[in-house]
C-alpha cells in the first residue's frame, strides 16, 4: 500500500540537470592533454614512518593532472609480524592479509563503508604482489596485516565522461597501493627479497590525430581519447621479476608484439617508481 | 576461493611432482600432456526457468552450473548520453531512426554477475577476484554490453549466476569460464514486436527467440552473421608454467608447484578483418568450412597473475641441516656452529637438489609472455578449446 499521506520523492535515484554554458560550445570544453613525455611517470611524494602507532607505515601522493582534478594519496599502515591465534592452523610461512580501501568521499562516487568487490579484488592484486617479494618462511606462525587507505582516488571533476575511465583508474590505484605497501614492508623491517613496485602503461588513441595508438607509461585517462588496453606490473627490479601482472584490454592475437611493448613499459615504469621508492628508505637510513 | 587452498602433500611429494613435471615432455600425474584438459561432459540448456543455461562436469568431479537471467530495465537518463530527451523521443521519430544505428550504447552495469563456490563467503577475497575476472574478459572489448540494447528508454539486464555444486577440488576457473560461455552461447532473448522507443513489446513465441550470439548456420541469425561473423563470448584458460614446461589446465597438484601461473582470457571478435568479413558475405556451408580452417581471429582481452599455492607450501629439510642426520652432532665449539649457521643460510637461500623449496620472487617477464604466446599461438590451445566448444549441442 503506497504512502498516500506525505508528498513523497521519486522512486529511486535521480540526477540533477546539468545546464550547458551557452558561451562556449560542448566540444570547446578544453580538455587536458598529456603534457608529459611518453616515457615518463609524474612525479610522486613518498614519506615512510607516518603513523607511529604501527609497525611501519608509508605515505604516497601522486601529482594532479592540473585539471582540476585531483592526484592520488594513499596511506598504508603495516601491522606485524605478530603471533597468530591459537585457534588457527599451523602455518610454515607468513599469513598476509591486505585490505584496500577507499575512503568514502576519495571517489566522485561515494563508497561505503564495506569494501566493495572492486577493493577485494584490488586486495587480492597487491597479495599477489607482495607475497613475491616478501621471504615468508622466516616468520612462521606469524601474520601481518597491510592496510591501505586511498585518501584522495584520481578523479577529474571537470570530465562528465562517466563510462570506461572508472576501471582504468584502478589500475593506477594499484600501482600506488603495490609502491606505499612495499615502502610500508621495508618501514617495518620485514624481509624482503626486494622492493617491489608498480607501474602502469596504457596504449591510448588519442583524439586529434588519426595516428596508430601510442603506449605511455601512468596514463591519466582523462588526457586521452580511448584507452585500449593497459597494463599494471609489479616488478622486482634487481632479480629482474614480474610478481604480478594484471592486463585489460581488447588486442587482436595477431599483435602480440603490443602486448610484449605494453609489458616493457610497465616495467619501465616500475622502474622509475622504485627509484623514488629507495630514495626514500635511504633518507630514513642516513 | 582463494587458489591457495591447503594442499596435503609433504615437501619429498612436492619436489618429485615439481622434477617430474620440469622433465620434457613433462610427466603429469594423470598421464596428460602438457596442453590437455581434462576430458568433460557438457549440456546446454538444463534450466528451463532461465534464458540460458549450462553445466560442465569435470573428469576430476568437479561440477558447475551456470543460469542466465534477462530483465528489461528502464535505462537511466544521463546527460552524457547524447540525443537523450525523452519527452522529445516521440516528436523526432524521423531522426531518430536516422541516427539510431549510432545511439547502440552499453553499460558495464547492465551485466551482474555472481559466483557461488561451496564452503567459501561470496565476498571471500577469492570469489570476488573470480567474478572480477570472467566478468572483466566479458566486458572488455565494450561490444557485449551492445547487445543487450533494445532502445533508447529500454536495455536487458543481464543477471549470470555462476555455481560450483562440487566442492572445489582444483581452482575452477577454466571449468567456471568454460560453463559460462556455453551458458551465453545458448542464450536467447524474446523477438522485440515494438519499434523505435516504444516501450518495449515481445514475441511470445520463444520459438522465435533470437540468440545472443547469432549464429552463423541457423536460419534466423543468418542475417546478421553475413555482417558480423561468429562472434563469441570470452574464455579464460588457466595455464602455468614449471620449469621449462608450459602447462595447461593444471590441477590442484600440479599447481602446487608452479613456479607461476596465469589466467589468460581469450575472445573471438565479431568485427574480423577484412578478408575474413567478404569470404563470408554469403554464409553458405562451404564459406564456413574456409572459415574454420583458417582458425579463430583471436583477441587477447586480460592476463591476470594467479598467486600460485607453491608459495605456501612447505619446504624441505636437506640432509645438511638435519639434526637427525648428524648435522649438529659436534657442534660444540662455536667455531663449528658459525660455520654450521652459514651453512643453513646457504641452504635456505639456495636450492638443493630434490629437496622443495617454496618458490620466492617472482617470475621473469619472458617466461610471462611465453604463457601468453602459447595461449594465443593460431592453432594452439585458445583455436582447441573454442573448437572443440564448438562441438556442444546449444539445442
Amino acid at each position: 500500500m503506497a504512502d498516500r499521506r506525505r508528498i513523497n520523492g521519486p522512486v529511486g535515484t535521480t540526477i540533477p540537470p546539468i545546464y550547458d554554458d551557452a558561451s562556449e560550445k560542448k566540444s570547446e570544453v578544453a580538455r587536458a592533454t598529456r603534457s608529459r613525455p611518453a616515457n615518463v611517470i609524474r612525479k610522486m611524494y613518498l614519506k615512510t614512518g607516518v603513523t607511529p602507532s604501527a609497525s611501519g607505515s608509508a605515505y604516497l601522493e601522486i601529482e594532479s593532472s592540473g585539471n582540476g582534478g585531483s592526484g592520488l594519496k594513499l596511506s598504508c599502515s603495516v601491522h606485524g609480524p605478530r603471533a597468530l591465534p591459537r585457534s588457527t592452523p599451523f602455518s610454515p610461512h607468513i599469513i598476509l592479509s591486505t585490505h584496500v580501501k577507499f575512503a568514502p568521499f576519495a571517489t566522485k562516487q561515494r563508497r561505503g563503508y564495506i569494501r566493495d568487490p572492486i577493493e577485494r579484488d584490488l586486495g587480492t592484486h597487491l597479495e599477489a604482489a607482495l607475497r613475491g617479494s616478501i621471504i615468508a618462511d622466516r616468520w612462521p606462525k606469524s601474520g601481518v596485516d597491510i592496510i591501505i587507505s586511498i585518501v584522495e582516488g584520481e578523479q577529474d571533476r571537470e570530465t562528465s565522461k562517466a563510462q570506461g575511465i572508472e576501471a582504468w583508474d584502478t589500475m593506477n590505484a594499484l600501482s600506488g597501493c603495490i609502491t606505499v605497501a612495499s615502502a610500508a614492508l621495508a618501514d617495518a623491517g620485514i624481509d624482503c627479497v626486494d622492493t617491489v613496485a608498480g607501474g602502469v602503461a596504457a596504449l591510448v588513441q588519442d583524439a586529434g590525430d588519426d595516428a596508430a595508438p601510442s603506449i605511455v607509461v601512468d596514463p591519466i585517462p582523462s588526457e586521452h581519447d580511448k584507452v585500449l588496453a593497459a597494463c599494471c606490473i609489479a616488478y622486482l627490479p634487481t632479480r629482474q621479476e614480474v610478481t604480478n601482472l594484471w592486463f585489460k584490454g581488447d588486442l587482436p592475437a595477431s599483435d602480440m608484439d603490443v602486448y610484449t611493448q605494453l609489458v616493457e613499459k610497465g616495467i619501465q615504469a616500475s622502474k622509475s617508481a622504485n627509484r623514488v621508492l629507495v630514495d626514500c628508505l635511504n633518507e630514513t637510513v642516513g | 576461493m582463494a587458489s591457495s587452498q591447503h594442499v596435503l602433500l609433504s615437501p619429498a611429494e612436492l619436489a618429485y611432482l615439481h622434477a617430474s613435471l620440469s622433465l620434457t615432455p613433462p610427466i603429469r600425474p594423470d598421464g596428460r600432456s602438457p596442453t590437455q584438459f581434462r576430458p568433460l561432459v557438457a549440456e546446454t540448456g538444463i534450466l528451463p526457468g532461465t534464458n540460458g543455461s549450462a553445466r560442465i562436469c569435470f573428469a576430476d568431479g568437479t561440477e558447475a552450473i551456470v543460469g542466465v537471467k534477462a530483465e528489461v530495465e528502464r535505462t537511466r537518463t544521463r546527460h552524457d548520453f547524447p540525443s537523450l530527451d525523452l519527452d522529445e523521443g516521440a516528436e523526432d521519430d524521423d531522426d531518430l531512426d536516422d541516427n539510431q544505428r549510432d545511439v547502440v550504447k552499453g553499460d558495464n552495469d547492465w551485466v551482474e554477475m555472481t559466483v557461488e563456490i561451496p564452503g567459501y563467503r561470496d565476498d571471500d577475497a577469492g570469489t570476488v577476484f573470480l567474478s572480477a575476472m570472467l566478468s572483466e574478459a566479458l566486458l572488455a572489448d565494450g561490444e557485449f554490453t551492445k547487445r543487450l540494447w533494445i532502445n533508447r528508454r529500454f536495455h536487458w539486464k543481464l543477471y549470470l549466476d555462476i555455481l560450483l555444486i562440487s566442492p572445489p577440488l582444483s581452482y575452477p576457473l577454466p571449468l567456471l569460464s568454460l560453463t559460462t560461455h556455453l551458458a551465453l552461447l545458448a542464450t536467447r532473448l524474446p523477438r522485440l514486436k515494438s519499434e523505435g522507443d516504444e516501450d518495449p513489446l515481445f514475441d511470445d513465441d520463444w520459438a522465435a527467440a533470437p540468440y545472443l550470439y547469432p549464429r552463423p548456420t541457423g536460419k534466423k541469425g543468418s542475417k546478421k552473421a553475413a555482417s558480423a561473423p561468429t562472434a563469441r563470448p570470452p574464455v579464460t584458460l588457466l595455464v602455468m608454467a614449471v620449469g621449462n614446461n608450459i602447462i595447461f589446465d593444471p590441477s590442484k597438484e600440479e599447481l602446487a608447484v608452479a613456479d607461476v601461473a596465469l589466467a589468460v582470457s581469450v575472445g573471438e571478435s565479431s568485427s574480423s578483418s577484412s578478408t575474413t568479413s567478404t569470404s563470408s558475405s554469403k554464409p553458405t556451408a562451404m564459406d564456413l568450412d574456409t572459415e574454420e580452417t583458417k582458425g579463430h581471429n583471436l583477441r587477447l582481452l586480460s592476463v591476470r597473475t594467479i598467486d600460485p599455492p607453491s608459495r605456501l607450501t612447505p619446504p624441505g629439510i636437506p640432509n645438511a641441516s638435519n639434526s637427525a642426520y648428524g648435522a649438529n652432532a659436534g657442534a660444540k665449539d662455536t667455531e663449528k656452529k658459525k660455520q654450521q649457521q652459514e651453512q643453513a643460510r646457504t641452504a635456505e637461500s639456495e636450492a638443493v637438489e630434490g629437496v622443495w623449496k617454496a618458490p620466492r620472487g617472482g617470475a621473469k617477464p619472458l617466461v610471462m609472455a611465453a604463457l601468453v604466446q602459447k595461449v594465443l599461438e593460431k592453432g594452439g590451445v585458445a583455436d582447441e578449446v573454442l573448437d572443440a566448444l564448438d562441438g556442444v549441442d546449444l539445442n
